[in-house]
């Protein structure tokens, strides 16, 4: 047990001993002070029907477990989903292989250490929501319980099944990380509480039992024959909305035993990766796999091959300087075509053609930002990868690195976004329309911009990874305020403000990378 | 000054003054300490045990690494202030450097070109020639993420030689060649150092020992010793003995004296040893290169 416990306890040291992890944790604060809103705040989280709970213990807890449960499974697993993928890199996974503990063991603690981090941030939102409730004004009678208790029964069971989702994700798509976060994209939409009533036992995120009942409730109180939920960040309209008197749910019994169900489920998915754990073998079956080519690095390397020549330095052709930067684009771009399997380019290209081809407001609200979103692995160490592949000892001793490299990266990445959105382009200009035109550049900017500044300022992919899939996710729920590219918000002043902030966060990246040369 | 006159330019003689370098980590850490060595033309072999400062040294002079007091200049020209001035013709492979495992040689070449900014129409020719020269043309379109260890290593030294390099810096080279290589590379270095300056630190002794033209010895971040071969060889002179002990004297023996090395023989372990007082019926023994460093870093302090 010692162990188990030494492994849990070092892998969730090194993971909260890193910016992503603060910066996630400072943005968790700010989530756990938006979810409640004050009664004055010009927007709400959860309704039921066109009601709102007053804010009192209960209500304040229920709506934060639930909203935590959401968020934390939309933005957690892309938080946690690297975790045996560090042991690789950092080739402690080969000395885990050669010690006597058994696959199950080790991705239980793996398991246990995913759910550690997202347990941290669930306590900080906790104490964080009892700081707000007290600190608000109000005379509403404080119950701990009704604090703890949903976050216990709603949220962390939720969080198990999440941490044991991710090592699962792990070991199956090992080698191809982009398909592991595009499928838990798809997941998390099929995953998240719907219109329609569901039975707890599939009641994954343990919200929908939960407005169910608040939905009853309200229409038992005022004599409704509907109350539907409304969850999410939604923006004015308040006018219409009403007070009611929430002072919890009873847990019943089958709802209880249907939460230990998904913890069970996460134990089985972890039993069940552990069955189809590579235990680090993992260069025997990427060349198991290339075995069908005809040459290999393994069958070139000959005796006769394998030694230096003879290189005379002064017999070599002769080169001249060359200070532009088209030869670091082209391999910039070329390092970014490769980046994940060949045939998500199959996507993409569907993409393009539904760009192309769908109604025009889908295309711009719907298809435009989910084809974004399929390049989150390559854009996401855009200007991290130097340091990840230890590449940086050529790239900072180069010629002038940062104006050079750092340029020809941010521009390899506008290409991407810009050819990608080609086809909306071409029928916003057949249209004559240059706003729009205009809208999707700045987006396709800022969202290259956005990757490269989370990656110099965090030092990784994560942060980025985990906020591009809130904003996509954002997106497709039409929420006004996170809409980048123009698909909403259609002013000149909102166009102003993109360039501006992508201008912004531009000249904090570049002085935050000379900063970061100069230290080294 | 323009970029372009600075690589025609063609240096016969090159000096790179290091003077009263330091790198402070906190109030009590220093990564060197007021340092000062000057380099000509030829080969400097930097010896020194984990934590000397070698690879903090060498990476100051490849201009990735600033030192927090001090100047360093190449030619007169400060390479702190003006780093570029330094990287257009700077050869450096960094003891544990990485490759993007999706490109391959020539494409991972061809990227450090750019950033070296080098090109020009005989870049392609040059490429296959060094491709050649480390051995891994018929490798070159396969990824570099199927390359061995050593493969990676060779295309680290073929980076390193892509922009007609004037300084050459060379952390641990021979890590992952085999022995043939490892003499071929020597070999290979010997050549550059005709018109270059080249900094090698190497933890095999033999490697700087078969070709350095001078060696400076660290430790703690400060310089011990620099010098030709010889003149740092004479310090051990006189000091290294050798003698047979019975199995049993051994620890005696260590607690006493320095010892470099055993040979378990018939007779009992033949035993090389460095001391003031030599042990009864000892040899002495002719110093090297290895006598003289394990003296400096371990016995003369």
């Amino acid at each position: 047990m010692g162990r188990f416990y030494k492994i849990v306890y070092g892998d969730y040291l090194q993971r909260t001993r890193s910016y992503a992890f603060l910066i996630t944790l400072a943005a968790s604060l700010y989530a756990a002070y938006a979810f409640v809103p004050a009664h004055d705040a010009n927007y709400t989280t959860l309704r039921i029907g066109n009601y709102i709970g007053v804010s009192n213990s209960a209500w304040t807890g229920y709506v934060t477990a639930m909203m935590t449960s959401v968020f934390l499974s939309i933005i957690g697993f892309y938080l946690i989903n690297s975790n045996i993928k560090k042991d690789i890199d950092t080739g402690v996974g080969m000395i885990i292989a050669t010690t006597s503990i058994t696959n199950f063991r080790y991705l239980l603690a793996k398991t246990v250490s995913n759910f550690m981090l997202l347990f941290t941030i669930t306590a900080i939102i906790c104490m964080m929501s009892i700081a707000v409730f007290l600190i608000r004004p109000g005379n509403h009678h404080f119950e701990i319980l009704n604090f703890i208790t949903p976050f216990l029964i709603i949220t962390l069971p939720s969080l198990f099944l999440i941490s044991s989702l991710a090592v699962f994700a792990e070991i199956v798509c090992y080698r191809y990380t982009v398909i592991m976060n595009i499928g838990y994209f798809i997941l998390l939409i099929a995953l998240l509480p719907s219109a329609q009533p569901i039975s707890p036992v599939f009641d994954v995120l343990g919200v929908k039992t939960i407005t169910t009942g608040m939905e009853q409730l309200v229409m038992n109180k005022f004599h409704l024959a509907e109350a539907k939920t409304g969850m999410g960040f939604h923006i004015g309209n308040k006018g219409h909305i009403s007070l009611f008197e929430f002072e919890g749910l009873q847990w019943s019994a089958f709802y209880m035993l249907s939460r230990l169900l998904w913890i069970g489920i996460g134990f089985g998915l972890t039993y069940f990766s552990s069955l189809l754990f590579h235990r680090f073998d993992v260069t025997e079956r990427v060349n198991k796999q290339k075995k069908q080519k005809p040459l290999s690095a393994e069958t070139i390397q000959a005796p006769t091959a394998k030694t230096l020549k003879e290189i005379r330095l002064g017999t070599l052709p002769k080169i001249k300087p060359s200070f532009g930067i088209g030869l670091l684009i082209k391999t910039e771009l070329l390092m970014l075509y490769r980046k994940g399997p060949k045939w998500l380019w199959l996507f993409n290209l569907g993409g393009m053609i539904a760009l192309a081809l769908a109604p025009v407001n889908i295309a711009h609200q719907m298809i435009l930002p989910c084809l974004w979103f399929l390049q989150i692995g390559r854009w996401s160490d855009l200007a991290t990868k130097e340091k990840t592949n230890r590449i940086h000892y050529f790239t900072y001793a180069s010629y002038k690195p940062l104006s050079r490299l750092f340029s020809a990266q941010l521009l390899a990445g506008i290409i991407i976004s810009v050819g990608l959105s080609s086809p909306l382009l071409l029928r916003y200009s057949i249209a004559m329309e240059p706003l729009p035109i205009i809208s999707i550049f700045l987006g396709a900017i800022f969202i290259v911009v956005f990757a490269i500044f989370l990656g110099v300022i965090s030092g990784g992919k994560k942060l980025f990874e985990v906020l591009f899939f809130f904003l996509a996710y954002s997106n497709i729920n039409k929420i006004p305020v996170l809409d980048y590219f123009g698909a909403l918000n259609k002013g000149t002043n909102y166009m102003v403000m993109m360039a501006v902030l992508s201008l912004s966060i531009t000249a904090i990246s570049y002085i935050w990378r000379r900063f970061e040369i100069s230290r080294l | 000054m323009g970029c372009h006159s600075i690589i025609s330019t063609e240096h016969s003689q090159m000096q790179l003054d290091i003077q009263n370098i330091s790198k402070q980590y906190n109030k009590s850490k220093f990564g060197l300490k007021d340092f000062s060595l000057t380099i000509e033309n030829g080969i400097l072999g930097l010896l020194g045990p984990n934590g000397a400062g070698k690879s903090t040294l060498m990476k100051m002079i490849a201009t990735i690494s600033k030192p927090t007091q001090g100047s360093i200049a190449l030619d007169g020209h400060d390479i702190i202030k003006n780093p570029d001035y330094i990287r257009q013709f700077l050869g450096y492979l960094p003891q544990d450097f990485g490759v993007y495992d999706n490109l391959n040689a020539y494409e991972f070449l061809e990227y450090i070109a750019a950033m070296k900014g080098v090109g020009g129409p005989n870049l392609k020719p040059r490429i296959e020639s060094l491709l050649e020269g480390v051995n891994l043309i018929e490798a070159a379109k396969l990824p570099i993420g199927t390359y061995s260890g050593g493969m990676k290593q060779r295309v680290g030294i073929a980076q390193a030689l892509l922009n007609d390099p004037k300084v050459l810096i060379f952390d641990e080279p021979t890590v992952g060649l085999d022995p043939e290589e490892r003499m071929r590379f020597r070999n290979l270095i010997s050549d550059l150092a005709e018109n270059c300056v080249v900094i090698l630190s190497s933890h095999i002794v033999s490697d700087i020992e078969t070709i350095a033209d001078e060696v400076a010895i660290m430790k703690g971040g400060q310089l011990l010793t620099k010098g030709s071969q010889a003149e740092v060889i004479r310090l051990a002179e006189g000091k290294v003995f050798e003698t047979v002990l019975g199995s049993d004297e051994l620890n005696t023996f260590k607690a006493k004296h320095l010892v470099v090395n055993t040979i378990r023989q018939k007779d009992g372990i033949r035993t090389r040893y460095m001391s003031n007082e030599p042990h009864a019926g000892s040899v002495q023994a002719t110093a090297s290169l290895e006598d003289a460093y394990l003296f400096l870093t371990q016995y003369k302090n």
